[in-house]
């Protein structure tokens, strides 16, 4: 029998008194959107704490898109930290929605966010808390659909075994399709696998369990996927695309926490999609084509989102604001419907050439916090492997205007590790931090030279699915310790600090995006042995990673260090963003060459596939610089 | 106050709720949540100058996190004037129920802030012994005036040793059994700017006292809700904040009767 769907506060309150911060578990914030009486019931769950999940834009488009349904609520739910987690298991209180507080089992549908690959362990920790079966195959006629989505699903492989159905690409018509159906199947008593199967149905589904893995062509050592002998689905599911963006709710954020999260305040996404076409960035493919919205329309949805929400800032959030046409109008007419209010205008992301430091003074105000920029390879022969189109002189044009305009902190960002790296490009990192840190001297007056900061942060490249560098491998990890001391010792100025990203984790994530359905067991032996929150750094431990990977007879530096065959059929390609394959080698043999690509939302079409294959265009709201 | 644009603003007290699960609140939580009702009520509030610009809004003395009150206040400065009555309303529409706002009135700018104002807290305990303990409410008095008698409670907070101080902080108390079965306390405490009264630690000392023969490691802790050995749960209100008159009388901070900041042609000042 289904759990009942019930309010089990009361088992879960004794709790509050033992574990750090209890309003994570409370609900009742302003805003919840939910209804008690619906017939139909969604629990969307983001696979980490409270504080980190809140914030997520795609679970407050979903959840404001879902509760607009007549007939259909939907509520909430995170991973209680460890504290909580261990207090509920010893009390045998399972997981609980935030709305009702009622049990995960008792809801239609359990929907796993998954941001990023790391999150893995923490959908198997949430699937074991709410008492549900962790194997697909061993639900039975009573559990809840368990579905996955977000930005992380373009190899889904590694985590298949665990999910009933992953929803590929944007998710807002999307998810309301996939339920509907589910409910009206379940209405009139179709089995679990009839269900599956009328889903699969649905364009942008895909369900593991009717595809199997084969290795009988060329292909990697973990195969690949096709469907079952017998199943009427699809061999490759293409991404969902929303059929218009600007006619969605700019403001689906209704929810205001009672904690002070990580990122407390009012998003609205003012464009989608990004054609830079950075050749390392997984983002950058998959999110196409680009669209924005109106600076009408974004100038209405700040007003309103703040007055509804009560926030005292809003960040203009996309992969790349500033590319947005309009986005200096934008900010000039949100700081003067702002001027006096004490209300923040924040940019998340940046770019050298286009974050003009006359947009960095629109948002600051008279309060100047650091100023990122990313080059992410040291050399412009790397960048233009990368096909990061910005020069050296873009840098340090950028650079000096900040420092001018008052700034003093400035971090750069690399990334080491990227195809074809040769120590001189890391060398070249540590110059471009010394060069900064001279214009710095130049022009920041003695007097205020002690507040300048310059530092390099330094992850470590990960090939991703669905990108021209998806053939690649990852660069062995004692080989990345090596050229992080390089780095270290290159550094000229001792003021320049050095921060650079965990050998280890960067290990397992290259594991886990480039792994098939083989590397399942490993993740399920992982969390046995103790992982979750594998991302936060001080919750990782790679020795339960490694003692799960030699219980399922896998090496991890094998997986993520062997280059894939240019022929071989790889384990994600029968899930796609729209790239073309073509596209991707291409792109690939021009990083080879050192050739650049251009940016298609600002010259011609560079023939990626994404609009012709899923029936979409880029859509500007003006000419983009 | 020293502000020179002080004369062109206005003060509005509010008085306001902390209850059910929002008794878990922290203290800044609730800070910045009465910020953004502040904010969702659309008050044209005040907000300082200078480097980082922020809401000019004044709390009283920190809650505890799980203790609930039925009577906290907070001060928003205000550039235009509202009336006390709709400001009221505006700012119930823009609350969760468990922080409604129950009261508002203008006071005079210069006025104290409340955490100078205020100095006494009263608050309401609620007990349940724990299985296998069946002492009441007699007893439980006997052993607090036991406690009260030693003048202080030793405590730790953090690495730092401390002390609850009695004499000065504890006015008096009152005892009763509960016809549920639980035992009621009342506390009228005084706060100062030489300290106030966390009732959680003399919770924890009646605990001790109650179960002398369980053996404790070190001294009372000050962190978060107690873990009890003959109190399995307990519940505390603060039920009441007063501004102490100089002949020792009781006032509610919300005052009715004093001449607001508002114009003068302004003639419902509010009452309730």
């Amino acid at each position: 029998m289904r759990t009942p769907y019930e309010n089990r506060f009361p088992e879960l309150e004794p709790l509050l008194a033992r574990v750090e911060k209890p309003s994570r578990y409370i609900d009742h914030e302003w805003g919840t959107r939910s209804s008690a009486e619906a017939d139909y019931r969604v629990c969307l769950v983001y696979p980490d704490v409270y504080e980190v999940g809140l914030p997520n834009q795609g679970i407050a488009i979903l959840y404001a898109v879902l509760n607009e349904q007549e007939g259909i609520s939907c509520e909430r739910g995170y991973v209680p930290w460890i504290d909580m987690a261990d207090a509920m298991r010893e009390a045998g209180v399972p997981l609980l929605s935030l709305e009702g507080a009622a049990p995960l089992s008792s809801f239609d549908v359990v929907g796993l966010h998954l941001p990023h690959e790391m999150a893995c362990t923490n959908m198997l920790e949430t699937l074991d808390l709410a008492g549900i079966p962790l194997h697909a195959a061993d639900r039975g006629e009573d559990d809840p659909l368990v579905i996955s989505g977000g930005p992380s699903v373009y190899n889904p492989e590694p985590l298949a075994p665990f999910i009933d159905a992953f929803l590929i690409g944007e998710g807002e018509e999307h998810i309301v399709e996939v339920c509907r159906a589910h409910e009206r199947l379940r209405d009139a008593g179709a089995t679990r696998l009839e269900i599956l199967r009328e889903l699969a149905k649905i364009p942008g589904t895909y369900v593991p369990s009717l595809y199997e893995v084969r290795h009988d062509e060329a292909c990697t050592p973990h195969g690949y996927t096709v469907p079952r002998a017998g199943e009427d689905v699809p061999e490759v599911v293409h991404k969902r695309v929303v059929a218009d963006f600007g006619a969605t709710d700019p403001v689906p954020q209704s929810v205001v926490p009672f904690a002070q999260l990580v990122h407390d305040r009012l998003s609205i996404e003012v464009l989608r999609g990004c054609a830079r076409g950075c050749r390392f960035c997984q983002a950058g493919m998959t999110y196409r084509p680009v669209r924005e919205r109106t600076p009408d329309q974004i100038v209405s949805a700040v007003m309103r989102g703040l007055e509804k929400t009560g926030y005292d800032e809003v960040s203009l959030t996309s992969l790349s604001t500033t590319d947005h046409s309009c986005c200096p109008e934008v900010l000039s007419r949100l700081n003067r419907r702002l001027a006096d209010t004490g209300i923040r205008i924040s940019i998340p992301s940046q770019r050298l050439d286009s974050f003009g430091i006359d947009m960095a003074l629109q948002v600051a105000g008279e309060k100047k916090g650091g100023l990122t920029f990313a080059p992410e390879a040291g050399s412009q022969r790397l960048r233009d492997v990368i096909n990061k189109n910005v020069t050296e002189d873009d840098l340090e044009r950028a650079t000096r205007a900040a420092f001018e305009a008052g700034w003093r902190r400035v971090k750069l960002y690399f990334m080491m590790g990227l195809p074809g790296e040769t120590d001189e490009d890391i060398v070249a990192i540590a110059d471009l931090a010394d060069r900064t840190y001279e214009i710095a001297r130049e022009v920041v007056p003695p007097a205020q030279r002690g507040g300048v900061s310059v530092s390099i942060s330094c992850s470590v490249f990960i090939p991703k699915a669905a990108t021209p560098f998806q053939w690649c491998a990852q660069t062995p990890d004692d080989e990345v310790k090596r050229r992080q001391q390089l780095l270290l010792r290159s550094v000229r100025n001792r003021a320049v600090r050095v921060h650079y990203h965990d050998a280890d984790t960067s290990l397992l994530e290259a594991v886990l995006s480039r792994g098939g359905r083989d590397i399942a067991p490993v993740i399920l032996g992982a969390w046995r042995r103790g992982a979750r929150f594998d991302a936060w750094t001080e919750q990782f431990d790679l020795s339960r990673w490694e003692e799960a990977a030699a219980e399922a007879g896998i090496d991890l530096r094998e997986v993520a260090t062997e280059p894939f065959d240019l022929d071989a059929r790889l384990p994600w390609e029968h899930v796609s963003p729209g790239v073309s394959r073509g596209y991707l080698l291409r792109e690939y043999r021009k990083a080879l060459e050192g050739t650049t690509t251009a940016d298609c939302s600002r010259t011609s079409c560079t023939g990626c596939g994404v609009c012709p294959t899923l029936h979409a265009d880029n859509i500007l709201a003006g000419e983009r610089a | 106050m020293s502000d020179p644009n002080a004369a062109s603003l206005f003060r509005l007290r509010t008085e306001y709720v902390k209850r059910g699960r929002l008794a878990y609140l922290g203290h800044l939580e609730v800070l910045h949540t009465l910020e953004r009702i502040v904010r969702r009520a659309q008050l044209p509030y005040a907000v300082t100058q200078g480097f980082s610009p922020h809401m000019r809004l004044g709390v009283t003395s920190a809650l505890p996190v799980g203790t609930s009150s039925e009577a906290e206040y907070f001060d928003l400065f205000m550039t235009e004037y509202v009336s006390a009555g709709e400001a009221l309303a505006r700012l119930t529409a823009s609350a969760p129920a468990d922080l409604a706002a129950q009261r508002a009135c203008y006071l005079d700018v210069r006025a104290p802030a409340l955490t100078a104002e205020i100095t006494r807290a009263m608050y309401r305990i609620e007990l349940t012994r724990a299985d296998g303990f069946s002492f009441d409410a007699d007893e439980v008095r006997a052993l607090l005036d036991g406690i009260v008698g030693l003048g202080e409670i030793p405590y730790a907070r953090g690495k730092k040793r401390k002390v609850l101080d009695l004499a000065g902080t504890l006015v008096g108390f009152t005892c009763v059994d509960l016809e549920g079965g639980g035992i009621e306390l009342l506390l009228d405490t005084r706060i100062s700017n030489e300290g106030s009264l966390r009732p959680e630690i003399l919770l924890a000392a009646l605990d001790r006292s109650l179960t002398p023969q369980v053996k404790r490691e070190g001294p009372i802790v000050s962190t978060g809700i107690q873990d009890l050995a003959a109190i399995s749960r307990y519940a505390i209100c603060r039920t009441a904040q007063y501004v102490e008159d100089s002949d020792g009388s009781l006032l509610s901070p919300i005052r009715t009767d004093e001449t607001p900041a508002a114009p003068l042609t302004v003639s419902s000042v509010p009452s309730l």
